[in-house]
């Protein structure tokens, strides 16, 4: 099949699966928390009825730039699996994440801004991985693009085993789950004020979720290029990577932001920058 | 006209400009001439490219077949006469002894009769690297004269304490473009160094153009920084006066240089090190920073640090391959990373721009250390981007440095609201520095995807370097992007702050924002005709596809350009007042960005961005980088000595 067709699959179907997994996730923490937990399809509900809520506008630049955070999204996803530059894609990846907290800073606003600075930290701390990830998987492979990667007979994870390891911290922050949730939460005993969209209200919100859903089924994108041998076996290395999440989650409070950036680089550093460094020399 | 008249009347221009404009003392002429001769300048500039045609390189003497002779020793001794009188009378010590050094050493190859006559029809060189210095400097140049029309006027009115000089700074500027057009086609090395030389002093003079003891200092800590990079210069031109063809640069730099031509190269690298501001010469190009922001647009832009890479970028099929090569990479990534981390931490935009600017230079000094020819379109394609959006970033803050008296980012707040057709030039300059797929962000994937053939740990450590720097980019240019875009009600004296640009400072800046819009559009056209020929040329390497763009990267790439101007566009369509206030805790927030507090009094809302305090201290880090850098410099010079 045309690869093309693969990217716009993902535009239609990532809001699925990125939906179905967070009516997954509240199930789930719900029922460690000792809670029944709303329906499966509670994130589209939840979506659905905040499209039909009234939009209270602080700054109505916010909305074209959440817009753009969404089709940015939808749009990294698209191009990684229509075979553009993964590296590339790392790029298109940050500039859709910027976009959110543009769109938050710009209420002006005491918590927004304070979330959207947070968020900051949260891009800066998670980016080298990403770039790293995906130099990693390119010098492995020997190849840049998604359906080469999954062509080649190099097996990925076993090659960069200190990035998958590094994958899981990442996701967390990317995830947004605790402990490392500085910049949103979802969890009303941590946090009154859920920071980065505060000042978002109807529509805005929705987009936001919308954005995360991408955000999630991309990150499960970045797992089957690990994974490289068997996308069921992609998926499910996610799946598990996310159950762990859950539990992480509901296990842990959140930390200061400069513990975050502190242990992430140390570890991106460590492990991606030791993954890469033994390739190197290694020949490969 | 021909190609070599043509670039004979793109020096000498300029320079007959700026000896007109010392004599006038009159304003309205002065600015007349002003934009007259920037100009002209602007269209002999795109004459020489339209004449230079397709070809892949041509050699030429000056018109009439004359030769330089002795001209090029007098005008040495001027220039050092110059400095150590300058100097002397500032009881400044230092760089008069370096002046002199670099003059001994000519006048002793001059005497001693070792210096080899130069082929009088090679003594310049104009290929497509020079056609992109030429059109950066010929184009950004005059843009930048033209705008301090208006933001001199300006600085003079919010700044009295200040004596005008107007008329030489006006001067300065235009010996300045004729410099560096100068450099950049020249082939012949001893004529280069007197180039090198004359944008080294009139870059000292506009730094110290205020005449504080301030600026003095900064001026000659960039003079003695430079005449240090003159010295390493003249002492190239020394080990290669006794090597065959070594003083025609063209001829040095065919190929990886031998053995016997390994320490000249070093040199010369060395040089260019100290003039694109390098750690650890960083410090004369934050201290340049106190100038009036047309000398920072100028030196960051279109000359001065761009002649260091561009001199690095012509050694670079020299050093390709060589430990030397590999040092003088690292001495580029170690500072791109470093003044990444310093820039995170800083609060004056102009110094963050600078920081900026350093490591934008050190991507550039890294690719041409290395030496592939992605590596080279790398170098190359960040030189158009980084001259076009520095250029206009740095002219913006001009404008709003003289309407809001404050270069502080945190005062920037609500910028959108309250200049919006200024932000929307301010956005796109930022955009065009760090927003995928914006040149500069097109140029890191390349190298990132070059360094992966780059053997070994150095490749490693090279793509680690990338990793992270480029994340701190994202982190600074981010904090000023929310500051810019925040949104607050004004009051009437707010309101009226734009309508007080002057008409010189919209059109220039209003024409390096298009500038940057057309090259991000047109990135594929400059790619195949222009920077993909001069790598494969100078390296003589198989032709290859440099940026391959998919329609759908193209859809991609066109929206990005267009979506902060539109969101701009957008928020000035729709003023904020208009709209609801912010959550507050309850309290509702009221009008004029404050916020209700105890036994109902208010709070105004002041809101500051990270600089990550107590995670990274910018000035050990600047330290760290400037050690880190200096140790790397130091083996590099001496495995250009000792290696074989």
């Amino acid at each position: 099949m045309n690869p093309a067709v693969y990217g716009i699959l993902f535009v239609v179907f990532a809001p699925v699966f990125g939906g179905l997994l967070a009516g997954v996730d509240r199930r789930v923490s719900a029922r460690m928390q000792g809670r029944v937990g709303p329906p499966l399809l509670q994130p589209f509900y939840d979506v659905g009825k905040l499209f039909q809520k009234t939009t209270r506008q602080i700054n109505p630049i916010a909305e074209p730039l959440l817009l753009a955070h969404v089709g940015y999204m939808a749009a990294c996803g698209a191009l990684l699996l229509g075979g553009t530059d993964l590296i590339f894609t790392a790029f298109i990846f940050a500039l859709a994440a910027l976009l959110l907290i543009l769109a938050a800073g710009s209420a002006n606003s005491p918590f927004s801004f304070t979330g959207a600075e947070r968020e900051l930290v949260v891009l800066l701390a998670s980016e080298p991985f990403f770039i790293l990830m995906m130099a990693a998987v390119c010098k492995v492979t020997g190849v840049s693009s998604f359906g080469a990667v999954l062509a080649s007979t190099q097996l990925v994870a076993v090659q960069l085993p200190g990035v998958v390891l590094a994958f899981l911290l990442v996701a967390t922050i990317k995830l947004r789950k605790s402990p490392f949730d500085i910049s949103i939460s979802h969890h009303p005993h941590q946090e009154l004020v859920s920071g980065l969209t505060s000042d978002m209200s109807g529509r805005l919100l929705a987009y936001v979720e919308l954005g995360h859903w991408y955000e999630s089924a991309l990150l499960c994108t970045f797992m089957v290029l690990l994974f490289n041998w068997s996308v069921p076996l992609g998926i499910a290395a996610f799946l598990v990577a996310y159950a762990l999440e859950v539990l992480v989650d509901n296990a842990t409070s959140r930390i200061k932001w400069q513990l975050l950036l502190r242990s992430t680089w140390v570890a991106t550093f460590l492990l991606c920058g030791g993954n890469v460094l033994a390739l190197f020399l290694l020949g490969r | 006209m021909s190609l070599p008249s043509l670039v004979a009347a793109l020096v000498a221009l300029p320079a007959v400009v700026g000896a007109i404009l010392i004599l006038i003392t009159r304003t309205p002429l002065r600015n007349a001439l002003v934009v007259i001769g920037g100009v002209a300048i602007a269209i002999l500039a795109v004459a020489t490219v339209i004449s230079f045609g397709n070809t892949s390189g041509v050699f030429f003497g000056l018109p009439g077949g004359l030769a330089p002779g002795k001209a090029l020793i007098a005008v040495e001794i001027a220039l050092t006469i110059f400095v150590v009188v300058i100097s002397l009378m500032n009881r400044r010590f230092l760089a008069p002894l370096l002046a002199v050094a670099q003059l001994g050493i000519s006048l002793y190859l001059e005497i001693a009769g070792k210096m080899p006559e130069p082929d009088p029809s090679r003594l310049f060189w104009f290929d497509r690297l020079s056609l992109v210095m030429v059109l950066v400097v010929g184009l950004i140049g005059p843009l930048i004269c033209i705008n301090a029309i208006g933001y001199m006027r300006a600085y003079h009115r919010a700044s009295p304490m200040i004596v005008g000089r107007r008329t030489v700074f006006f001067s300065l500027l235009f010996v300045f473009l004729a410099g560096m057009f100068g450099l950049v086609v020249s082939n012949y090395l001893p004529m280069m160094l007197v180039f090198w030389e004359i944008t080294t002093i009139c870059s000292f003079l506009l730094i110290g153009y205020t005449r504080t003891d301030e600026t003095i200092g900064y001026a000659f800590r960039a003079l003695n920084m430079n005449l240090l990079g003159g010295l390493g210069f003249g002492l190239a031109i020394v080990l290669l006066s006794n090597q065959p063809n070594g003083l025609d640069l063209a001829k040095l730099t065919a190929g990886p240089a031998s053995a016997a031509l390994l320490p000249a190269i070093a040199l010369l690298a060395f040089a260019g090190i100290t003039k694109s501001a390098q750690m650890p010469f960083s410090s004369w190009l934050i201290g340049a920073m106190y100038a009036p922001s047309p000398t920072s647009a100028l030196l960051h832009s279109s000359t001065m640090v761009k002649a260091g890479v561009f001199l690095l970028l012509r050694l670079s099929p020299a050093m390709s391959g060589s430990t030397v090569g590999y040092l003088v990479a690292f001495v580029g990534m170690l500072t791109f990373l470093f003044a990444s981390l310093t820039a995170v931490t800083e609060q004056n935009t102009k110094k963050v721009l600078a920081y900026s600017t350093i490591g934008s230079l050190g991507l550039i000094v890294g690719c041409a250390g290395i030496g592939t020819p992605e590596l080279a379109w790398v170098g190359v394609m960040i030189i158009i981007f980084h001259a076009l959006a520095k250029g206009l970033l740095f002219l913006v803050i001009g404008t709003i440095e003289n309407r809001l008296y404050t270069k502080n980012m945190e005062n920037f707040d609500a910028l959108l609201s309250l200049m919006p057709r200024v932000s929307i030039l301010f956005m796109i300059g930022i955009a065009g520095m760090f927003i995928a797929p914006f040149g500069v962000v097109i140029a890191k994937w390349t190298a990132i995807r070059a360094f992966l053939e780059v053997p070994g740990a150095a490749g490693a450590a090279l793509i680690l370097i990338m990793a992270f720097g480029s994340s701190l980019t994202i982190f600074y240019w981010g904090k000023l992007l929310i500051k810019v875009l925040s949104a607050r009600r004004q009051t009437d004296y707010e309101r009226s702050i734009e309508s007080r640009v002057s008409r010189y400072e919209w059109i220039t800046e209003g024409a390096m924002a298009v500038g940057v819009l057309l090259a991000a559009g047109g990135v594929g056209v400059i790619s195949d005709q222009v920077v993909g020929p001069y790598a494969l040329s100078a390296f003589s390497a198989t032709p290859r596809v440099f940026l391959a763009l998919d329609p759908v990267m193209l859809i991609v790439m066109l929206s990005t350009v267009l979506l902060l101007p539109f969101v701009a566009l957008f928020s000035w369509l729709r003023p904020t007042y208009d709209h609801a206030d912010f959550y507050a805790s309850g309290r509702s927030a009221n009008v004029g960005h404050v916020m209700g507090a105890a036994l109902g009094g208010i709070k105004k809302v002041t809101l500051r961005n990270y600089y990550l305090d107590g995670v990274i201290d910018g000035a050990l880090m600047f330290r760290a980088g400037t050690v880190a850098c200096g140790a790397v410099l130091v083996a590099m010079v001496t495995a250009g000595m000792v290696v074989r």
